[in-house]
């Protein structure tokens, strides 16, 4: 009885912290989301009229002629949209792809100047989110004092306003950047742990640097890629600071993450609907539960995380 | 024995004697105030009243004394700084004197936050008697006044004179403009034609900016499109499509036109401000406060070189003959609903007496709130503009004090941003404004046609 009380305690002390952490900071914010979403809880933060779904019918209707039975009110349906364009090409184009172009150039580098670019790809990741977002501001300016113009103009073009003919595009490439380097960290350090011979054994067998990427590689790199796809596409989707930041409440960035927050607590334009930006994140939660499902399961993660088959004997 | 009681007794008269200070009665007074660079005394005439009132109760032999606590807050501005101050009041920290926008009184009162003022206005007529009688309209709600002006404003459209000269208008043309724009004879179409023109011409980079985000100066403009927001017998906010249409008509005319910048929605205050100020931009749709920073940045020296730089309109009608429309924001003292109510009444009507008002007014180019304040040598010295933009108060309207307010102008500021940016026509920003109403505000809001 002794023995079995001191391992409980011993299990206690050992995940107890961590399981208080978990509870505290991510479940308990779930179950407050949940709850608030079904309340209509405004501008005096009251816990009213529990349970209700007003928050959600602002959202849509039910409509039988649908084609899922319901519709979505067009702001609703364009945060949807520009949601899942900016998820879609940001991790296309940046988290995965400009991750793993940095990852094979870095690693093809003597190692010295290969960690030397890797720093520098880290530098946007470790500077102040506003002194980047600041420094958007000054690249994007439409005016011929902004970075992106004193070159364009250089080489003949017309000064272009970025922020507001090409809006999806600079919070894709302003997310992107800064997104790049944890694919980059994660796609490096697999490539290392590829075993050399296999690169020397190949290039005695005539491999030339393509037929490498394609037949060693990348193979090695399955995991690692199918894992930032999932938590890239997570953390996009409820990301907003640096759309805020560089897009301000603009209609053409309004994703569903920069919906939330500008209904509860983004100054001077309209928060304080805390329900309604509740239920907005509520929906959000769902997607990402789905959509970490799905991929988990096109990826084929379980096999990733199941027991090693390797016996050590 | 006796004397034992001899000494216990001059121990306990002495001891009293040096406790006295300690029980004398002190009152804190929580006062909510937002730091704001253009209004420090709102909160710093509250602080000298107490200390008035201290030398009072000194004068009167009373131990009582009042003492303010001063909460400060970092919001970036009036909206936010009232939604901070709903959420204080929720968990019970609910200050005994705040100062607000007045269009959130609404809200305040729904909250149970702010006291009803009524009695003690009445109870204290001297100290209120002289008080501009349309500013009360912008702390009453359902027909009580909740609050107190602190201080009021103008807004008007101002124009750089000397782009107009670069574009070849001559003198007499631009010292008409008023005149014209008061007899509806220069419409808000003729602003955008004027300012495109100036575009044109070479004479300035930009035609004209207004505010790059939600906020009052907006209604301002709907009024000239006839769009009359609130219906007070329902106490309910309203709106009608066609107005809509013909207001977000006029904004995509002026982009269309080259005069109003596509993306002024997404620019910051700063590059507002600078496009005016470093002498860009033609006209800058804002309001009377910005005469300091214009004095500076332009570099003049009193009215006379003021005024030959600049001019003030009204916003102009939507059609020729019609009237112009202004809008006052005033600022406003409100008294929370707590124990020291009364007392915290009496701060805010010393700090809303001729002199200390106008320290606030003079210094951060407000508009007065007593008639008397104008006759003051302060304000005759360095007042010019204030009694200059006081007539404008003519046209003046108050942005409505409901609950609601706030979101209205969130939403009607989106169909803002969609027809200037080229996203939607007017019609269907329209339509997508009145969805978003509906759905929003439900019962708060009518829609008229």
């Amino acid at each position: 009885m002794n023995r079995q009380w001191k391992n409980h305690l011993d299990q206690l002390i050992f995940l107890g912290p961590a399981c208080l952490l978990l509870a505290m900071f991510l479940l308990a914010p779930i179950v407050v989301n949940f709850l608030v979403a079904f309340t209509e809880m405004a501008q005096t933060i009251h816990f009213d009229n529990f349970p209700t779904t007003r928050q959600f019918e602002k959202l849509g209707k039910l409509d039988s002629d649908a084609l899922f039975g319901f519709e979505l009110r067009r702001s609703f349906f364009k945060a949807l949209a520009l949601s899942g364009t900016f998820v879609f090409f940001t991790l296309l184009f940046f988290n995965l792809s400009f991750a793993l172009i940095l990852a094979l150039t870095t690693t093809a580098m003597p190692e010295r100047l290969g960690s030397f670019f890797r720093a520098v790809w880290l530098l946007p990741r470790m500077s102040p989110s506003v002194v980047y977002g600041l420094l958007w501001l000054w690249v994007v300016d439409s005016s011929e004092r902004g970075l992106f113009n004193q070159i364009w103009t250089f080489f003949g073009g017309e000064t272009l306003n970025l922020r507001l003919d090409f809006s999806m595009a600079v919070i894709v490439v302003s997310n992107g950047l800064i997104g790049a380097s944890l694919g980059m960290v994660i796609f490096t350090s697999a490539i290392r742990s590829i075993p050399i011979q296999l690169f020397h054994a190949a290039r005695a067998d005539g491999a030339g640097s393509f037929a490498l990427i394609r037949y060693i590689i990348l193979p090695a790199l399955r995991w690692p890629i199918s894992y930032i796809t999932i938590y890239q596409a997570l953390a996009l989707l409820v990301s907003f600071e640096y759309i805020f930041l560089i897009m301000g409440p603009a209609r053409q960035t309004m994703t569903m993450a920069m919906l939330s927050y500008t209904k509860t607590l983004a100054p001077q334009i309209g928060g304080g609907q805390y329900a309604y930006g509740a239920a907005i994140a509520l929906i959000l939660i769902v997607i990402g539960i789905i959509a970490a499902l799905g991929m988990w399961r096109l990826t084929k993660m379980d096999r990733l995380l199941q027991r090693p088959r390797i016996e050590v004997r | 024995m006796f004397k034992k009681v001899l000494l216990g007794a001059a121990l306990a008269v002495f001891g009293s004697m040096q406790l006295t200070p300690l029980f004398a009665e002190e009152v804190t007074i929580k006062l909510w105030s937002r730091a704001d660079r253009s209004g420090p005394l709102r909160p710093g005439n509250i602080v000298e009243a107490a200390n008035q009132m201290n030398r009072m109760f000194a004068a009167a032999g009373s131990d009582t004394q009042v003492k303010i606590e001063l909460i400060e807050t970092n919001s970036k501005g009036f909206d936010d700084d009232a939604l901070s101050l709903l959420k204080a009041h929720s968990v019970g920290e609910t200050p005994d004197i705040a100062v607000a926008a007045h269009e959130w009184i609404g809200s305040f009162v729904e909250a149970g936050l702010a006291a009803n003022l009524e009695g003690h206005i009445k109870a204290n007529a001297g100290m209120y008697a002289d008080m501009i009688p349309q500013l009360w309209n912008s702390v009453s709600y359902k027909g009580e006044r909740y609050g107190v002006p602190q201080d009021s404003e103008i807004r008007m459209f101002f124009i750089n004179n000397d782009i107009l000269r670069a574009a070849g208008k001559s003198e007499d043309y631009i010292s008409s403009l008023p005149g014209l724009v008061e007899a509806g004879d220069f419409t808000m179409y003729d602003w955008c034609d004027l300012a495109a023109e100036a575009v044109k011409s070479g004479a300035a980079k930009v035609g004209w900016v207004h505010r790059p985000n939600v906020g009052p100066d907006f209604q301002m403009a709907m009024a000239s499109f006839g769009i009359d927001i609130y219906n007070e017998e329902q106490a309910k906010l309203q709106i009608t499509r066609k107005g809509l249409v013909e207001y977000y008509g006029w904004l995509q005319y002026c982009v269309n036109n080259g005069s109003l910048p596509a993306d002024m929605t997404s620019y910051s205050w700063d590059s507002t401000h600078a496009a005016f100020r470093g002498g860009d931009s033609m006209g800058k749709f804002h309001g009377i406060w910005n005469v300091g920073a214009q004095l500076e940045a332009f570099g003049l020296k009193g009215k006379e070189d003021y005024f030959r730089k600049l001019t003030w309109i009204h916003a102009p009608p939507a059609k020729k003959g019609g009237q112009p429309k202004n809008l006052s924001h005033p600022i406003v003292y409100i008294v929370g609903d707590t124990p020291n109510k009364d007392l915290a009444a009496m701060l805010v009507g010393m700090a809303s007496q001729h002199v200390p008002n106008t320290a606030h007014a003079v210094g951060t180019n407000h508009t007065p709130i007593n008639y008397g304040q104008t006759a003051m040598p302060d304000f005759q010295e360095r007042g010019w503009a204030l009694i200059a933009g006081t007539p404008m108060l003519k046209y003046a309207e108050f942005m409505p004090n409901h609950a609601k307010i706030g979101q209205y102008n969130a939403i009607t500021y989106t169909g803002v941003q969609a027809v200037e940016t080229g996203e939607m026509s007017p019609e269907d920003a329209a339509d997508m404004v009145l969805e978003e109403l509906e759905v929003e505000l439900g019962s708060d809001v009518i829609i008229l046609d």
